[in-house]
């Protein structure tokens, strides 16, 4: 009996592989955009940036799928069973730990004020905030703003590359992808001594923050997909945007180091 | 080819020269004038922008149901927002490759898009705040600062873009924590022309379908 499946199940696992092969090969073949010849289509095609469309198009149907019978159902129990200050509070604490690596991003920007809200939004989130439960800073004077990577690297000029639309992370580029890595790097609890529990407790929390991201847009993307034609190019465009956005207002972040406070 | 560029450089010469002397004759006088009329639309638009959202405010926190506050938000949106205008700029290059009657067809569609989008969102916004910043000059329009503040959610920031070119002050777009939503319109359309031959009839029958579905 072993005998006779052992040659078969061999052969259905080359066929397995063959078809794999074909079908990466297919995806390599598809996998850029042919650029248009027509002026106004060319700068159109360069506006877009998006050279691995069809690749990325692709990951986006899967990742969409995927995430139809995996996170979405459970970021919508997670919407259904806990109400919202307590997920604002679960999403405050997620912040609140993401805080060093927010603080050496404002460094590595040279933006000193944005620094020292950072520090002083960990401090007092920490303390007066339990833990991170209340956004009490903000209330204080000390107000919330984003810093990854990705910014880092577009405050030392370097430009954020293609579209990529990629597995798990969704919308990107070679720049923020980069600056993701680097945001791994920065946080403390990436370095957490083996043998404590802080590694599952690591893990549950990248696991309760993907689930919380993901409810945080469950309305945003649902509009999206009913009311866009193209989706995938509404969140590219989206995507862009905001990313462009941040990364200005981060530029355009001039405040002196020197509080107000102290110079009056 | 060097014949274009040295009859270019040739014709450069009066050009810069007569742009020069412009600036010479004008620039005394201008700036005070520029700034002064500046400073008045912009505190135009500002107060435009104000009345705009007490009266949206109004509509949205008051009481009726959900069908009498679509009909009391639909003159606002045909009064005060240059619905035409972002219908043009969303089709982008194709506005003029259509037929009049495909453009005639295209802004009548696109009207109803943008009806039912805002009116989609209506009980979303209900207990509504808004604040009122500042206004700037960027491109000739006016981009009005609000802080929209909801129950329970974050505090947002918001630009009106304002401009004046029916001859009274109208939005001509929302740029909302920095996402611009004619451009995020624009480029759906423009990337689902370019998976559709291009063809503004096919995004035409596509706008039909979507609206017929709401």
């Amino acid at each position: 009996m072993q005998q006779i499946q052992h040659p078969r199940s061999q052969k259905a696992r080359t066929a397995a592989g063959r078809a794999g092969l074909a079908a990466l090969l297919a995806l390599g073949a598809a996998g850029c955009a042919t650029k248009p010849t027509d002026p106004a289509a060319l700068a159109e095609y360069n506006q877009r940036n998006d050279p691995l469309e069809p690749t990325n198009r692709v990951i986006y149907r899967v990742s969409k799928t995927v995430d139809a019978y995996t996170l979405k159902p459970v970021a919508q129990a997670y919407v259904w069973a806990v109400p919202l200050p307590a997920r604002t509070g679960v999403s405050n604490v997620l912040s609140n730990i993401s805080s060093p690596a927010v603080f050496f991003n404002d460094v590595f920007e040279a933006k000193p004020r944005r620094a020292g809200d950072t520090f002083m939004r960990f401090l007092i989130n920490s303390t007066v905030g339990v833990a991170g439960v209340f956004d009490v800073a903000a209330d204080w004077g000390y107000p919330k703003h984003s810093a990854n990577g990705g910014m880092t690297l577009a405050a030392w000029g370097l430009p954020s590359g293609p579209y990529l639309f990629l597995p798990l992370i969704g919308p990107s580029s070679p720049r923020a992808a980069t600056g993701f890595a680097m945001d791994v790097g920065f946080s403390p609890l990436t370095y957490v001594p083996r043998g404590y529990g802080l590694i599952t407790l690591n893990w549950a929390l990248y696991g309760v923050g993907i689930v919380s991201t993901r409810a945080s847009v469950l309305n945003d993307l649902d509009q999206i997909q009913k009311t866009a034609l193209d989706p995938y190019a509404t969140i590219r465009s989206l995507y862009r945007q905001h990313t462009n956005a941040e990364i200005e207002a981060m530029r355009n972040d001039h405040r002196a180091t020197v509080p107000d406070w102290y110079s009056h | 080819m060097p014949k274009i560029s040295s009859l270019s450089s040739a014709r450069r010469l009066p050009f810069v020269l007569a742009l020069g002397l412009a600036t010479a004759v004008t620039a005394p006088m201008t700036p005070g004038l520029i700034s002064a009329a500046h400073a008045q639309s912009n505190a135009g638009d500002a107060a435009f922008v104000q009345s705009l959202a007490q009266r949206m405010i109004a509509v949205v926190n008051g009481p009726g149901s959900a069908a009498e506050k679509k009909a009391q938000i639909q003159p606002l949106l045909d009064q005060d927002v240059d619905v035409d205008a972002i219908a043009r700029f969303c089709l982008g290059r194709f506005w003029r490759t259509a037929t009049p009657e495909q453009q005639a067809q295209y802004t009548a569609l696109f009207h109803q898009v943008l009806t039912n989008s805002i009116d989609d969102k209506l009980g979303e916004y209900r207990g509504v705040g808004i604040t009122v910043g500042q206004a700037t000059q960027q491109d000739g329009k006016t981009y009005v600062a609000t802080v929209i503040s909801r129950p329970n959610q974050p505090t947002a920031n918001v630009q009106w873009v304002i401009s004046h070119a029916t001859g009274q002050p109208r939005i001509v777009d929302v740029v909302a924590e920095g996402v611009s939503l004619s451009l995020t319109q624009r480029s759906d359309y423009a990337s689902f022309l370019a998976h559709n031959g291009n063809d503004v009839g096919r995004l035409i029958a596509a706008l039909k379908r979507q609206v017929s579905r709401e």
